[in-house]
């Protein structure tokens, strides 16, 4: 339904929540990839920044959360006007929490920066954070183009980041088998690529969402799952 | 929508009380109402929504023969009550309507006491044979109307007297004595105060208890606070006909999406 509604200042109302949703977006999209970066790099500054940021992320949230209850009050939303806002909150809340991880990601690379470096770690991770944030910007570009066929192919590459995922949680037991000086900073890295992997999984809600908003029902049929590190001995 | 159907608003209906099939109405060369389909289930409230001139009220009115008194009128198809048709020439259109109530837009009590208002129908279908009997009837309507303990002390009083909104719950007493089995109701509310528009909701709410209720409104919000079936009419044709919640949360038709999200058609 693209026709304008008769009252104009409702289309204004929900074009500011998306903008707003949006916006938070790209925020959280830099979040994550500088927190990748300043691990990777040892950046402490860039990591610094990074948690400031957070604020900002849910500032805007707690601003969608109020335009939407302003908009359910005034304007008695139906239909895809209902489902819009409803999307917005939920999407605006999988944003706030994807904030949350990159900040405590930033926060854990101060502890890092102390430690000694696991070979090959940082780099895995950076490369997860990217494919996950490639997710998190599809995601969002089908919602804003009400995409069925995007949102699906995100719901699909799930799968991918969990299989990454698994490797590097079967790279950081090698290295704690190895040497237990490194489970520190193991442990660590561990929670951040759960993390990270946690992200992807809000992308993923991200992209049914999009399919809410545009079939009117959430997708069913459950997701296949290749998370195997909760059978790992 | 699993959720939705949790909440009260939940179908207790029981089985089919009205079926109406192809129904098509003329005025003269006007083609208003155009090949209707709906089953009006017993035990439930089901509103029709639409813009004006669309059909819905056109076609309230046949469910209890109201189109009869116009004379340019045409009605073609079938409208079962019961499984018996109500246009067959055997029906009675007054016995029709004692069965088939209606409560219209504006409150409209006869210029007499608010007991002989509600006593009117009883008396004129004999149904009663004494004066005890009739009392136990106006009372009983008066409560379901939730107006008894309004006016019990002033029975005697004129119905024109009481306010707008106790006048419209007087007259759903009056279509309430007959003992009908539909109720039909035109705009109820929209001569009516937001609080007594409440009341008359709140009213309609527990009448679906007793009865079938089919409701034409233009308050989208109305329909789909109190109804469990909503039916779309556009340009005389029923464009859409499901659950309200489905209705109002995921229509199927473009037509009834633009309507009820208040875009242009």
């Amino acid at each position: 339904m693209n026709s304008a509604h008769i009252l104009s200042a409702f289309d204004r109302d929900l074009e500011s929540m998306q903008a707003l949703v949006m916006r938070m977006g790209g925020l959280v999209e830099t979040a994550l990839l500088d927190a990748a970066e300043a691990l990777d790099t040892r950046d402490e500054e860039l990591a610094r920044r990074v948690r400031a940021g957070d604020a900002a992320i849910d500032a805007l949230e707690e601003q969608i959360h109020s335009g939407c209850a302003r908009l359910l009050a005034l304007r008695a939303p139906a239909a895809t006007d209902l489902r819009t806002v409803l999307t917005v909150m939920k999407i605006a809340a999988a944003l706030e929490r994807s904030g949350d991880y990159a900040k405590n990601l930033a926060k854990r690379t101060a502890v890092l920066a102390q430690m000694a470096q696991i070979p090959g770690a940082s780099g895995a991770i950076r490369r997860l954070a990217k494919a996950v944030v490639q997710m998190l910007t599809d995601a969002l570009d089908a919602y804003i183009r009400r995409d069925l066929a995007l949102a699906e192919d995100v719901r699909k590459r799930d799968r991918d980041i969990d299989q990454m995922y698994n490797s590097i949680f079967r790279e950081f037991l090698t290295h704690m088998m190895e040497d237990p000086r490194n489970i520190g900073a193991c442990m660590h890295l561990h929670f951040i690529a759960k993390n990270i992997e946690r992200v992807g999984d809000h992308a993923t809600a991200v992209a049914e969402q999009v399919i809410y908003l545009v079939t009117g029902e959430l997708p069913d049929e459950e997701r296949p799952k290749v998370d195997s590190t909760g059978t790992v001995a | 929508m699993d959720g939705m159907r949790a909440m009260e608003q939940e179908l207790t209906a029981g089985e089919t009380r009205i079926s109406a099939r192809g129904v098509q109405v003329w005025y003269g060369q006007n083609h208003a109402l155009r090949d209707v389909d709906v089953d009006i289930l017993d035990r439930s409230v089901t509103a029709f929504i639409g813009p004006s001139g669309c059909g819905k009220s056109t076609f309230l009115r046949c469910l209890n023969r109201m189109n009869d008194t116009v004379a340019s009128a045409r009605i073609g198809g079938k409208i079962l009550l019961d499984g018996e048709d109500i246009y067959d020439p055997r029906v009675d259109p007054v016995q029709l309507r004692a069965k088939v109530g209606m409560v219209f837009q504006k409150p409209n009590p006869f210029p007499k006491s608010i007991y002989d208002n509600v006593a009117y129908g009883p008396r004129i279908h004999g149904m009663t044979r004494n004066k005890a009997e009739l009392d136990q009837i106006v009372e009983t309507a008066l409560r379901k109307a939730a107006l008894w303990n309004e006016v019990k002390d002033r029975l005697d009083a004129s119905g024109t007297g009481l306010s707008g909104g106790q006048q419209q719950r007087l007259c759903i007493a009056r279509a309430v004595a007959t003992g009908p089995e539909v109720l039909l109701m035109d705009e109820p509310c929209s001569a009516l105060d937001p609080i007594a528009t409440a009341q008359v909701e709140e009213l309609i709410d527990e009448l679906r208890a007793s009865f079938s209720v089919v409701i034409v409104t233009h308050s989208m919000q109305q329909a789909a606070r109190v109804s469990q079936k909503t039916a779309f009419f556009h340009l005389g044709n029923l464009v859409e006909y499901g659950e309200t919640a489905q209705i109002f949360t995921n229509p199927k038709d473009p037509r009834t999406e633009a309507y009820i999200t208040g875009r242009i058609g």
